[in-house]
């Protein structure tokens, strides 16, 4: 069980991986279920299905912004990039995700 | 700007549908195509196989795709959009229902706009001015009296300490004449007003400077402000008036400023004089009426500021309780025109229930014609319900054909409105109350715009949602038992009762139009006795003293002036060469004249008769053409106070002396319309002299009056008129008699100059535009009840096609078929034309208790009209049954085999 991939993201925390994924660089949306899959070593699988939902959703709430752009290989790709206001929220979000792990932690040690 | 960017992306996902699916479809393309180049190239996999796995790990793209659309919040919106797509296209399906649906419904929906506007107006609360809203004004109001209190200056003079009230200022209307660069003295619009005014509402003047209080001070030089129409009309635009002396009413002043165009404050003013407000020795409900104004101090309220005032009436009313203890004070919004203390809201409430009922009559009929639309597509009802159509669903969808029904009805509803208002309402009220307050509007307000929608939307709820429930009712048992070409839905008692009112209504208005037209053709035609075209009827005033004059003597030698200067024009304008006479007369022909009653002394017991009078110089009847018949004509001597004799028309011959010869008789007159308590107290006059009709009897008058003249004694009145009689067009000479008014006396003030065959045109253009008003009612009520009986028709004959075809079939004569198809429309038809007539005979007995028709002891209406009305309502009948015709025919071609092959 513990090797399996994380086929699904936890709800919730899907928004977050895709904020810190774009964090870092613009990205199309392959190349963002695929970073997500690469960083966390293949454990965590972001669903396809619930990935562009989440991309339209951020975006309907000015987290994010997006525009056609072409690739290396000369393709033509929607790339999105984090606004200032998706900034901001990624710190918060990042914050409450650790307090939240931390306690989850906290639960689980106790022996 | 993310948020900018979010707005905009929300923006194109909800409107810009094709370009957000393209946008779905491309990224999905993009995302399967990298998928597949890394299973090729990392994993090796034939083509197919890469793609066949890259879509299975993507997972179903067509259910992302709906997941996506939903994300984008528009589901529902395409849904909505088709339904309104429908309605658009159902409009010119049926352009007959479109036509009279939304010819219903736009008059509805103009009316409500119009009501809307028109109370908005009149109940605005808001000021074109800096702070507009807290711009107050102090009321009175008498409660014993149930009246308003003007004769506020004691208290006035009172108010200095307020607090909650800044800027505290107050006004008098004061119509002056005005002598202008061309040397002709006309009357202006003028307020005599604090200085405060010019702080209340701020504007740069054009030239010169506003008040100041220096100006308002006793013994000031006495100045004026002009108004910038006032300039440029009768100063040819001169700035170099500012400084110049100007005769103003009974004397002279300067003119030291010249406001911007526009500026009208407090009412619609063109003119301003300062006010005095530190009259001494002024008494408590004393002095010359004012209206009082102020803005609210910071952090007042006008609730606070009425207190603060209503503490300082109850003060003085402790000193003064045989004044001051039934008076209550009220601060209210500056455009507040009444203290009487009724609610606002309570008003608004009503309007909208009055607007929402009219709607709601008009889209009741709308929603019968829908409903026999709606059943006529009952099949295809049923169908979509198998398909699996809720029944919401099918009801949204008739409700979205009839909100794009009421939509289109709106747009047309309000542009004519908005052309109404400006065209008619705003001419209507100038006419009726002179120059308008500066803050009128008569452009929809944006609140009028949202009243009209929120009734389109309630309107299609009735005409669209009703009629859905209905139709949709028991949907289930009636798709188990469907069948096609028949119907089982069925118009309830309701819709005929719709029906039957309509047709009320319909034979009911012409009565009203009838009525309306046969006055004002009457008015029309009416005989002045002479050539009323020759004359111009020329009202004159004249500027007196100060309004706080209480002093009699001043009084009386104004009315002197008054009699002589009046007399003085007169006899200038008789030696001028384009006129050929001119006589002076209290009441012009054709217009309202004193009611009085009289009785003959010389016959015992003789009754009292109503008559009406006129006060005339002795020159009338020469300068009218129309020598006395019988007697004398009056003479210098008899316009001595104290001298009793009149002069009576035909009239009074024939009513009153049943055709004798009433020269040398003797009248007792009344002092007013009524009989004296005691007659015998009252003096009588002798007749000494008859003249022919000229025009005694007031232009509503239906039957002829008896005419009366007494001889105007100079001296006894203020409000006479000049009759002129030009040897050309009389309206030519206009000019001439300002001049000539301006060189006797610059106080006298023409007020009105019209050609006696016009003296009572704007009473017609009222009659007028109600004649229009109920043409159009009465055609579109006539149009809906004929469509109302058509569809309901021919829905009856679709629904019994079957019927029809197996009686023709079993051999049925064509009557008995029409008879069965008949009887239902025949007996809504003729309870309509009773219910009608009723109204009109209910109208009729109301008339004849109203004043103006009860002397003819009669209904209303003359025989050939009431002969006209039954014409018209058998008319009715024959147009509601041609209504029938083509239903009816359409039912008898139906051949047997055919309907029963529609099963």
């Amino acid at each position: 069980m513990t090797n399996r991939p994380q086929a699904d993201v936890l709800r919730g925390s899907l928004d977050l991986l895709v904020l810190k994924t774009l964090s870092l660089v613009p990205m199309h949306g392959y190349g963002i279920s695929h970073r997500i899959q690469q960083m966390s070593k293949g454990i965590l699988e972001v669903n396809q299905g619930s990935l562009y939902p989440a991309l339209q959703r951020l975006e309907k709430d000015g987290l994010i912004d997006s525009d056609w752009e072409m690739t290396e290989n000369n393709r033509r790709a929607r790339y999105y990039r984090l606004t200032a206001k998706g900034r901001r929220a990624l710190g918060t979000e990042l914050e409450s995700w650790k307090r939240f792990a931390t306690g989850l932690d906290a639960v689980l040690s106790t022996t | 700007m993310s948020w900018f960017s979010g707005a905009r992306t929300r923006l194109q996902l909800l409107f810009g549908r094709r370009a957000a699916e393209s946008r779905i479809d491309e990224e999905v393309r993009f995302h399967l195509e990298m998928e597949t180049n890394r299973l090729l190239r990392e994993e090796h996999l034939s083509l197919d196989e890469a793609q066949r796995r890259a879509r299975a790990t993507f997972g179903g793209v067509q259910q992302h795709r709906e997941t996506l659309r939903d994300g984008r919040g528009t589901a529902w919106f395409n849904g909505m959009s088709l339904d309104l797509k429908l309605g658009f296209r159902m409009l010119s399906k049926y352009p007959g229902l479109t036509v009279v649906g939304g010819l219903a419904m736009a008059l509805g929906i103009w009316f409500g706009a119009v009501i809307f506007q028109m109370y908005g107006i009149l109940s605005s609360t808001k000021l074109p001015l800096p702070e507009g809203d807290r711009i107050a004004k102090v009321m009175y109001y008498d409660m014993k009296l149930q009246s308003e209190e003007h004769r506020l200056l004691y208290d006035y003079q009172q108010y200095r300490g307020l607090r909650s009230i800044v800027d505290l200022g107050a006004y008098r209307d004061a119509s002056v004449n005005i002598v202008g660069a061309d040397g002709n003295a006309q009357p202006a619009v003028a307020a005599e007003i604090t200085s405060a005014a010019f702080r209340i509402a701020p504007a740069r003047p054009l030239h010169g400077r506003a008040f100041v209080a220096a100006d308002e001070r006793p013994g000031a030089a006495p100045v004026v402000v002009l108004g910038y129409e006032l300039w440029r009309e009768r100063f040819a635009g001169d700035p170099l008036v500012v400084g110049r002396s100007i005769r103003v009413g009974a004397g002279f002043a300067t003119v030291v400023g010249v406001m911007p165009e526009g500026y009208a404050f407090p009412m619609a003013h063109e003119a301003w004089l300062p006010l005095r407000t530190d009259v001494p020795g002024v008494q408590p409900r004393g002095g010359f009426p004012i209206t009082v104004f102020g803005r609210l101090a910071p952090e007042a309220t006008f609730e606070s500021a009425q207190a603060e005032v209503r503490s300082v009436v109850r003060r003085i009313g402790i000193e003064h309780p045989e004044t001051h203890a039934q008076l209550q004070a009220y601060v209210a919004p500056y455009t507040q025109m009444s203290a009487n203390p009724s609610s606002g809201m309570a008003m608004a409430v009503l309007t909208w229930i009055f607007c929402a009922a009219l709607v709601a009559v008009v889209c009741g009929t709308v929603a019968l014609l829908l409903f026999a639309r709606a059943a006529s597509r009952e099949t295809e009802i049923i169908v979509r319900s198998a398909l699996g159509a809720s029944r919401g669903r099918i009801v949204g969808q008739l409700f979205a054909e009839a909100l794009v029904l009421a939509g289109v009805s709106a747009v047309v509803g309000l542009a004519t409105a908005q052309l109404a208002l400006s065209r008619l309402g705003k001419p209507y009220l100038e006419m009726n109350y002179g120059r308008l307050p500066f803050w009128y509007d008569f452009d929809l307000s944006p609140v009028t715009i949202v009243s009209a929608l929120m009734l389109a939307v309630f309107g299609a709820v009735i005409a669209g949602v009703l009629p859905a429930r209905k139709i949709t009712r028991g949907l289930g048992t009636r798709l188990r038992a469907a069948s096609a070409g028949g119907g089982s839905v069925s118009f309830g008692g309701v819709w005929t009762g719709v029906i039957v009112m309509q047709i009320a209504l319909t034979v009911a208005f012409p009565a009203v139009v009838m009525l309306v037209r046969s006055e004002i053709k009457r008015y029309e035609a009416y005989d002045y006795g002479f050539r009323a075209q020759d004359y111009l009827g020329v009202t004159v005033a004249i500027d007196g003293p100060p309004q706080e004059t209480t002093d009699s003597t001043m009084k009386a030698a104004q009315l002197a002036r008054y009699s002589s200067s009046i007399e003085a024009l007169r006899r200038r304008l008789e030696g001028e060469p384009e006129i050929a006479g001119a006589t002076i007369v209290d009441r012009l022909p054709r217009d309202y004249h004193i009611s009085r009653q009289v009785q003959l002394v010389s016959v015992p017991n003789a009754s009292w008769t109503r008559v009406s009078t006129a006060s005339i110089h002795p020159s009338y009847f020469d300068v009218l053409d129309a020598p006395v018949r019988s007697g004398r004509a009056f003479n210098s001597s008899d316009a001595a106070s104290g001298a009793r004799v009149v002069i009576v028309d035909q009239g009074f011959v024939d009513l009153v002396m049943g055709g004798r010869n009433p020269v040398g008789h003797r009248v007792r007159i009344s002092a007013t319309s009524q009989v004296d308590s005691n007659p015998s107290d009252l003096p009588w006059h002798e007749i000494v002299g008859v003249v022919k009709e000229l025009g005694i009897a007031s232009y509503q008058r239906r039957t002829r009056a008896a005419g009366l003249y007494f001889p105007l004694v100079p001296g006894s009145r203020d409000d006479l008129s000049l009759m002129v009689r030009g040897r050309i067009d009389p309206l030519n000479v206009v000019p001439r008699i300002r001049e000539l008014a301006t060189a006797v006396d610059p106080s006298l003030r023409i007020e009105q100059m019209t050609r006696l065959d016009r003296v009572v045109d704007d009473k017609l253009w009222f009659y007028g535009l109600w004649l229009r008003v109920t043409m159009s009612l009465t055609g579109v009520a006539l149009l809906l009840s004929l469509s109302g009986i058509y569809s309901v028709l021919s829905y009856t004959v679709a629904r019994r096609t079957r019927e029809i075809g197996v009686r023709v079939a079993l051999g049925a004569s064509a009557r008995l078929v029409i008879t069965s198809i008949f009887r239902r429309p025949l007996t809504q038809v003729v309870l309509g034309v009773i219910g009608g007539s009723m109204l009109i005979a209910l109208g009729a007995l109301a008339l004849q208790r109203t004043t103006e028709f009860s002397s003819l002891g009669r209904s209303g209406l003359t025989l050939s009209e009431i002969a006209g009305l039954i014409a018209y309502a058998i008319l009715m009948v024959g147009v509601c049954m041609l209504a029938c015709v083509v239903p009816t025919m359409r039912a008898l071609r139906v051949q047997p085999t055919e309907a029963l092959r529609a099963e």
